[in-house]
């Protein structure tokens, strides 16, 4: 992460000697190998994390799908046979693996929903409200923290930091529990639960969601504004800033253009590390705000050990959040490629 | 050592958590009532004389509850955090000596669970196992284990370069000579640093998972657990959830100032950030070198 280029990349090639563009082709092709090399592997590994975890309850799903009175021994094998677990497990996993790719998770042992439609059912829950949190904490965050860089001690950089440290303290359901206290019950701004899908009217989706995007997002919008204020702090002191200052170029283009560029990456970062833990909060905005998103269906299933719908939910969560770091990444290399072709 | 207490704020924080750990070990002994007695007469009741932090849905008293529940948050909270410790920092450290396979794997098995926000992993794993304090609490410790892992293989790293050990190791020096005598002392104040931030975390996390009724259940009090009453009855009582709320913060504070005071004493490293997919890959680095 320290290496700032100072121009865009086309411009400085010829100046700065860089590698022919073949060579350069060779080094790009190998670091996408080399990132597979680490890609595949976690793919494996958490998805097979995850099928384990089903192997591991002591729960016998055949005769929870039979029930107790049909449970026969005969039926049970029968019905083990036809969920496939007579197998072993690496053979189970690997059926199972091939079948999700396909979209297909199975069925809950208990509805017999498929659990594919139960999680695209309450998927749109989840994302509104994370797609709408990322948006405010990029916004809140990121004006604070370039805010509180540019007044570098004075008030509001001060008051950034004692909120962004209150922040970090509060989990985002207690967070929420206090939103709903303030704007749901002492003043009825907002609904203090339920939730009504965009197709009802954009106006009373924001409202539902509003609250709970909020909740979710001042943890992240915290982080934003520390690690933005750091990082533009630094820039800010490069030498390339002061000669563009000494050039008379507009504070606003430097700032924009030559600051804010180069410090948005760490912000990026942060913003990559923390989408997990949004995850866990959207679960928590979802049980303080009583939402029918994925994080009930999670408790309810978990409830009754309705172990099809877990392990589809895991797996979907977790190959959601190596897509979300794989666009980060590939963000990281867009802003930061160097000339030679090997991103910081 | 001496030196963190000299800053005011790491004094104030240890303060905090000589309170909290009175409160954990003779929370239940001190508390002035019985943190279970149910009074029908008494609910929703305001600070008062009797009641100095009200009383809840029941009629129970708010003080003695959470009194009698920081036990059981905190102590849960450290198993997780001790679990994690020997999963992360024992593999950290030995990655670095153990040659390159073994640190490729440790690597990415390390990615991988950082793939599971902590809330499904967990909930799944109580869903397999049965729903208990330890059905919860061993997995948030293992997804504590690659925040563990990587700051120390990252400062282990930092000092198995170093002159002393390439000295130590010419002069015939064993492996684990050279970690017990050159590079743990070293790597500790980081080990400590991220014990205590890690201890924030799965305070948080713990708090979380009792609201939610995972790995313990009512009556039992919790702090997690006394919130997710509160929320049921704000209308009655929206005061209530500061209560709680405020104690979770102020701990979870004084944890994250105690870190800050000894990694800016120490000059411990600071958090390695995580990152699953195309982590700063040291492995393959450190093998083409």
């Amino acid at each position: 992460m320290t290496v700032i280029s100072l121009t865009r990349g086309g411009g400085a090639d010829a100046a700065s000697g860089a590698p022919p563009r073949r060579r350069r082709g060779r080094i790009a092709l190998a670091r996408i190998g080399g990132g597979l090399a680490v890609l595949v592997p976690i793919v494996f590994l958490s998805s097979f994390i995850t099928y384990c975890l089903g192997a591991l309850s002591n729960s016998n799903p055949a005769a929870t799908i039979l029930g107790q009175d049909a449970a026969t021994p005969a039926a049970v094998a029968r019905m083990d046979k036809y969920l496939g677990l007579d197998h072993s497990l690496l053979v189970q996993y690997w059926n199972w693996l091939v079948q999700a790719v396909h979209g297909n998770l199975g069925r809950s042992y208990f509805t017999q929903i498929p659990v594919s439609q139960s999680i695209s059912q309450r998927l749109p829950v989840d994302l509104s409200i994370a797609i709408l949190a990322v948006i405010l904490a990029v916004v809140i965050g990121g004006t604070a923290g370039t805010i509180a860089a540019i007044r570098r001690g004075g008030w509001f950089d001060r008051g950034v930091t004692v909120v962004c440290s209150a922040v970090s303290t509060l989990p985002a359901f207690v967070v929420g529990i206090i939103l709903v206290v303030l704007f749901a019950v002492s003043v009825h701004a907002f609904p203090a639960n339920g939730y009504v899908g965009p197709t009802a009217g954009v106006g009373p989706w924001l409202s539902h969601i509003f609250l709970p995007s909020l909740a979710l997002s001042l943890q992240v919008a915290s982080d934003i504004a520390r690690q933005l204020r750091t990082s533009l702090v630094q820039v800010l002191d490069q030498n390339y800033v002061t000669g563009a200052k000494v050039r008379g170029l507009p504070y606003r283009r430097i700032l924009v253009r030559h600051a804010l560029r180069n410090a948005t990456g760490p912000a990026l970062v942060i913003l990559g590390y923390d989408f997990p833990q949004m995850l866990a909060g959207a679960v928590a905005a979802e049980a303080v705000f009583s939402l029918p998103g994925l994080g009930q269906l999670l408790l309810e299933s978990a409830e009754t050990r309705d172990i099809p719908v877990v392990q589809g939910l895991l797996l979907v969560i977790s190959t959601f959040v190596i897509v979300v770091n794989l666009v980060i990444n590939t963000t990281l290399n867009f802003l930061y490629r160097t000339d030679d072709g090997v991103g910081a | 050592m001496r030196s963190v207490l000299r800053l005011p704020s790491a004094r104030i924080a240890i303060g905090i958590l000589a309170v909290i750990a009175i409160l954990v070990a003779f929370g239940s002994t001190l508390a002035p009532q019985n943190p279970l007695a149910i009074n029908a007469n008494a609910l929703f009741q305001g600070p008062s004389a009797h009641h100095l932090l009200g009383t809840d849905y029941l009629g129970r008293d708010v003080l003695s509850r959470l009194m009698a529940g920081t036990r059981l948050s905190v102590l849960t909270a450290l198993e997780a955090v001790g679990i994690g410790l020997v999963l992360g920092a024992i593999p950290g450290i030995a990655t670095v000596f153990m040659g390159r396979w073994f640190d490729f794997t440790i690597n990415r098995i390390s990615d991988a669970l950082m793939t599971f926000p902590y809330i499904f992993f967990v909930v799944a794993v109580t869903a397999a196992l049965g729903n208990g304090v330890e059905q919860a609490m061993i997995p948030v410790g293992i997804l504590l284990a690659p925040a563990f892992f990587r700051v120390t293989r990252a400062a282990t790293l930092e000092y198995a370069r170093t002159q002393y050990v390439e000295a130590a190791e010419l002069l015939g020096a064993s492996k684990l000579r050279v970690i017990r005598v050159h590079v743990l002392r070293k790597v500790l104040p980081t080990i400590v640093v991220t014990t205590a931030s890690m201890t924030a975390a799965a305070l948080l996390a713990v708090s979380f998972l009792t609201f939610l009724g995972i790995g313990v259940q009512p009556p039992t009090p919790t702090w997690g657990g006394i919130l997710s009453s509160d929320l049921d009855y704000l209308s009655q009582a929206p005061w209530a959830p500061f209560i709680p709320g405020a104690l979770i913060a102020v701990t979870v504070g004084a944890l994250n100032a105690l870190a800050d005071a000894i990694r800016d004493r120490s000059g411990a490293g600071t958090l390695v950030l995580a990152d699953p997919v195309t982590p700063t890959d040291l492995s393959l680095e450190r093998s083409v070198a």
